[in-house]
């Protein structure tokens, strides 16, 4: 299975920019040549109001309130560089339900 | 078997002001408006222990009480005839023919709370409801029911009509505010509760069209009367939409206490071609599924909820067997989904991760796993919305799989029905 790269598309997430988001950071991937990775549309984390959100799995990774300038470094993370701590702001509740549906499939 | 609101059985025509006349209607208003203080109008519906009838069963009375003792002013009255549950045309049909009556609860409803401006927020789908209720009002106010001092007294009322936008938030009561204030129909955040800040700020009292039709009966006859019918937890009677499913598929008016299976087969006729149960949700999409053997529960609020659902506002769906709950459930899913306004994150999240979730299921991707994630996404966003559409899909998704885990399981092996 590819590894994912999830852009939430719901609602808050894409009046915020997601979709513009997600375009850009398949772009960035391509440049990478990763093609172990996917970048595809999530239904929704649930954390509307810190978007946009971005999780990459299964690493695991959830970066939140996402711009365009830190998707270089997410990029570059997908290419084996470090974790974009900066953008890690969400609650570990809400990280351990939506990592266990990742788990279970749902995405 | 008699009944309050229709006492000779349900009305089939519009009943116009002189026939409601003929038949005592009006005798509540004048009773109220020529001896009954406000407060006493309140006290004999707390008493009579009336509750809402929109789903959520809240005493009518207290809420009434929580709007009248309010200092600020205005106070405002709120019909909803929203009614956007699906398979439910009680308050349609109360509308269309007994306009009178609706109108006179709305009435006397404005009396007891002191408001002299009432809303009558029509589901803007039921245009016969709206002409009839229209019609009802011209010929109220021809009559000095509505308007300046009524029958002579110092009580003076206007009423209004607001089209309801026909989508399922929009008949959640602050939703009505918003949309009778102009706005989108999204529901407020509460507390405050409308019966305190409604209507631009102001107390209001927003009730159900079946709540208000049984307020003038309550008033002419008294409390006493009234808790004859019904049991001493859930008085008097509550019309339950049976759908067709059923060989007479229609509204009927019980007792409260009256069983599950009368209504089923003696008002109903039974389930079409003598299928067998498999499933009763008594409440509409919201209630948890009953098993075939609770078929001899009382329907009321209290033995419903020992029975583990909910009776809401009395549509009575039966699932039969042969029929797959996996797809029943899908369809309930993807309706909240669909259903959900939207403002509230948890509730956007939940309504289409559980959606998501079953056409997994449905399509037999996951495994056992995914099954146990259900409880974990329902727990985890109960109560954050501003309104109870995030609560809903728990019960039926919930009870489903308890009941019938058999068909969720056979879905995931096999991605189809087990009768497919």
């Amino acid at each position: 299975m590819k590894r994912l790269c999830l852009v939430c598309q719901n609602v808050d997430c894409k009046s915020r920019g997601s979709e513009q988001l997600m375009k850009e950071l398949a772009k960035l991937v391509a440049e990478r040549a990763l093609t172990d990775v996917e970048v595809r549309p999530y239904i929704c984390f649930g954390a509307c109001q810190d978007g946009p959100n971005i999780v990459l799995y299964p690493e695991k990774s959830w970066y939140a309130g996402v711009k365009t300038e830190d998707l270089k470094d997410i990029a570059d993370r997908l290419a084996g560089g470090p974790d974009v701590k900066r953008l890690d702001k969400i609650d570990s509740s809400l990280k351990e339900l939506i990592y266990q549906l990742l788990d279970t499939g749902v995405f | 078997m008699q009944g309050i609101l229709f006492p000779r059985g349900v009305v089939e025509e519009r009943e116009g002001l002189q026939e409601y006349r003929a038949r005592g209607g009006y005798t509540a208003l004048e009773k109220a408006l020529k001896g009954l203080a406000p407060e006493t109008v309140i006290q004999e519906i707390t008493e009579s222990g009336l509750q809402g009838r929109g789903g959520a069963g809240f005493p009518a009375g207290k809420k009434w009480a929580f709007t009248r003792e309010c200092a600020e002013q205005p106070h405002y009255v709120v019909l909803n005839g929203g009614e956007d549950e699906p398979g439910s045309k009680k308050d349609r049909l109360l509308m269309e023919n007994l306009p009178h009556l609706v109108m006179e609860g709305v009435i006397l409803a404005s009396y007891a709370v002191g408001a002299s401006t009432a809303y009558l927020y029509v589901n803007s789908q039921y245009n016969k409801a709206k002409d009839s209720m229209a019609q009802a009002l011209a010929e109220a106010q021809e009559a000095g029911l509505v308007g300046k001092k009524i029958l002579g007294s110092d009580f003076n009322l206007d009423i209004l009509f607001v089209a309801a936008p026909p989508n399922y938030v929009a008949g959640e009561d602050s939703a009505a505010l918003e949309v009778i204030e102009q706005k989108q129909p999204l529901p407020r955040q509460k507390p405050p509760f409308p019966a305190t800040a409604g209507l631009f700020g102001k107390p209001t009292a927003v009730n159900n069209v079946e709540t208000l039709a049984n307020v003038p009966a309550i008033i002419a006859s008294g409390a006493k009367w009234y808790r004859s019918f019904g049991t001493p937890e859930s008085p008097g009677t509550m019309i339950f939409s049976l759908n067709d499913e059923v060989n007479r598929p229609g509204i009927y008016e019980l007792p409260f206490g009256s069983t599950l299976r009368f209504l089923i087969e003696e008002r109903g006729g039974g389930v079409k071609g003598g299928k067998s149960i498999k499933a009763i949700m008594p409440g509409g999409p919201s209630s948890a599924f009953l098993p075939p053997d609770k078929i001899d529960i009382p329907l009321d609020h209290n033995s419903v909820r020992a029975a583990g659902s909910s009776i809401g506002c009395g549509v009575v769906h039966i699932v039969t067997e042969g029929s797959c709950i996996v797809e029943e459930i899908l369809r309930i899913a993807d309706f909240f989904a669909a259903e959900s306004c939207g403002q509230c994150p948890a509730c956007r999240m939940e309504t289409n991760t559980l959606a998501v979730m079953l056409k997994k299921v449905q399509q037999g991707q996951g495994g056992q796993p995914l099954l146990e994630q259900f409880s974990k996404v329902i727990s985890f966003n109960k109560g954050k919305g501003f309104c109870n559409l995030i609560n809903m899909p728990g019960p039926p998704i919930e009870s489903a799989l308890r009941l019938f885990r058999p068909d969720f399981e056979f879905h995931l092996a096999n991605g189809r029905c087990p009768q497919s």
